[in-house]
C-alpha cells in the first residue's frame, strides 16, 4: 500500500499528532452536556469508532470487486486487512457506546434494532476471517473472502440506516431522522460539532495509517507462506 | 449535573486500550513470523546441492 519507510513513518507521525489534538479538543475546548455530564465525552470517539468500522467493511466491499476483476493478491491483501481493522473499531464502539448507554439509558445493553443490527454485522465479519482460516489455497480463499465481503457488505447499510427505518431508542446524530422512542439526545453545540468533525477526520486518517501498517504485516506473512510452500513442494 | 466521570474514564480506557492492545498483536505476531523466515531461509539454504 505504501512501499517507502519514511513515507510510512510521516504518516504514523502525523497519526499521533492528530490523535493528541482530538483528545484535547475532546477533553479541553467541547463543554460538558448538561444532561448527561462528563460520560457525554465518549460520544466524540464512540461515533468515530463506529464510523471507521462502517467505512473499513465498505473498503472491503470495494477491493473484493477490484479483485475479482483484476485478480491481483494485493487487493485481498487489503480487503483482509481493513476486516480486521474493521472490527476492532466495531467492537470499540459497541463496548463505549455500552458504557454510554448504562447511564444515559439506565442499561448496559438492550436490543433494539440499532444494537442488533451492529451485532449482526460484526458476526458476519467475524465469520469472514473464520473462512478465510479454513481455506489453505490462496487465491481460492482470496476468491471466496472477495465474493463474502461484497456480500456481507448488505449489514452496513442496513446497521447505518436501522435507526432512521425502525423505533429505536439510539439517538441519530449524523443527520435528521429518528423517532420520538430515542434517549440520549442533546443539542449540539459548535465546538461539539467542531469536536464530532475533526474526531470523525483523526480516527479516518488513523484507519489509513493501521491499514498501512497491517498491510505490511500481511505482505510478510505472505512472504513466510510462499517460502514455507516452496521448501514442502521441492 | 449528574456525576458520570467514572463512565467517562471507563468509555476512554476502552478506546484507547483496545487499539493498543491490536497493536501489540501485530508486533508479536510480526517477531513469530521473522522467527520463521529466517528458519524458513536456513532450511533452504541446507537444502540447496
Amino acid at each position: 500500500m505504501i512501499k517507502s519507510d519514511r513515507a510510512l513513518h510521516i504518516l504514523n507521525m502525523a497519526t499521533a499528532a492528530l490523535l493528541i489534538v482530538a483528545t484535547g479538543l475532546v477533553f479541553l475546548y467541547a463543554p460538558t452536556e448538561r444532561t448527561m455530564g462528563a460520560v457525554q465525552r465518549v460520544f466524540y470517539f464512540h461515533v468515530s469508532a463506529a464510523w471507521v468500522g462502517l467505512a473499513a467493511f465498505m473498503v472491503t466491499f470495494v477491493v473484493g470487486i477490484i479483485y475479482l476483476r483484476t485478480g491481483n493478491p494485493r487487493w485481498d491483501r487489503i480487503g483482509h486487512s481493513s476486516v480486521e481493522i474493521g472490527l476492532v473499531f466495531t467492537i470499540m464502539g459497541a463496548a463505549s457506546g455500552s458504557i454510554w448507554a448504562r447511564p444515559a439509558w439506565n442499561t448496559w445493553w438492550t436490543w433494539d434494532p440499532r444494537l442488533t443490527t451492529y451485532t449482526i454485522m460484526a458476526l458476519i465479519y467475524v465469520a469472514y476471517l473464520m473462512l478465510r482460516q479454513g481455506i489453505d489455497d490462496p487465491n481460492r480463499r482470496a476468491r471466496f473472502a472477495a465474493i463474502y465481503g461484497i456480500v456481507g457488505f448488505i449489514s452496513v447499510p442496513i446497521t447505518f440506516f436501522s435507526i432512521r427505518i425502525w423505533r429505536t431508542i439510539h439517538p441519530v446524530v449524523v443527520g435528521t431522522g429518528g423517532g420520538d422512542a430515542a434517549q440520549g439526545s442533546f443539542a449540539m453545540t459548535d465546538p461539539m460539532r467542531t469536536t464530532l468533525l475533526f474526531s470523525v477526520f483523526t480516527f479516518t486518517v488513523v484507519y489509513v495509517c493501521l491499514l498501512a501498517n497491517r498491510v505490511r504485516l500481511e505482505e510478510l506473512a505472505e512472504r513466510v507462506e510462499h517460502l514455507k510452500a516452496r521448501l514442502l513442494s521441492a | 449535573m449528574p456525576d458520570t466521570v467514572n463512565y467517562m474514564l471507563l468509555g476512554y480506557a476502552v478506546l484507547f486500550g483496545m487499539p493498543l492492545l491490536y497493536v501489540l498483536t501485530w508486533w508479536l505476531r510480526r517477531r513469530n513470523l521473522e522467527k520463521d523466515l529466517e528458519m524458513l531461509r536456513t532450511l533452504a539454504e541446507d537444502k540447496k546441492p
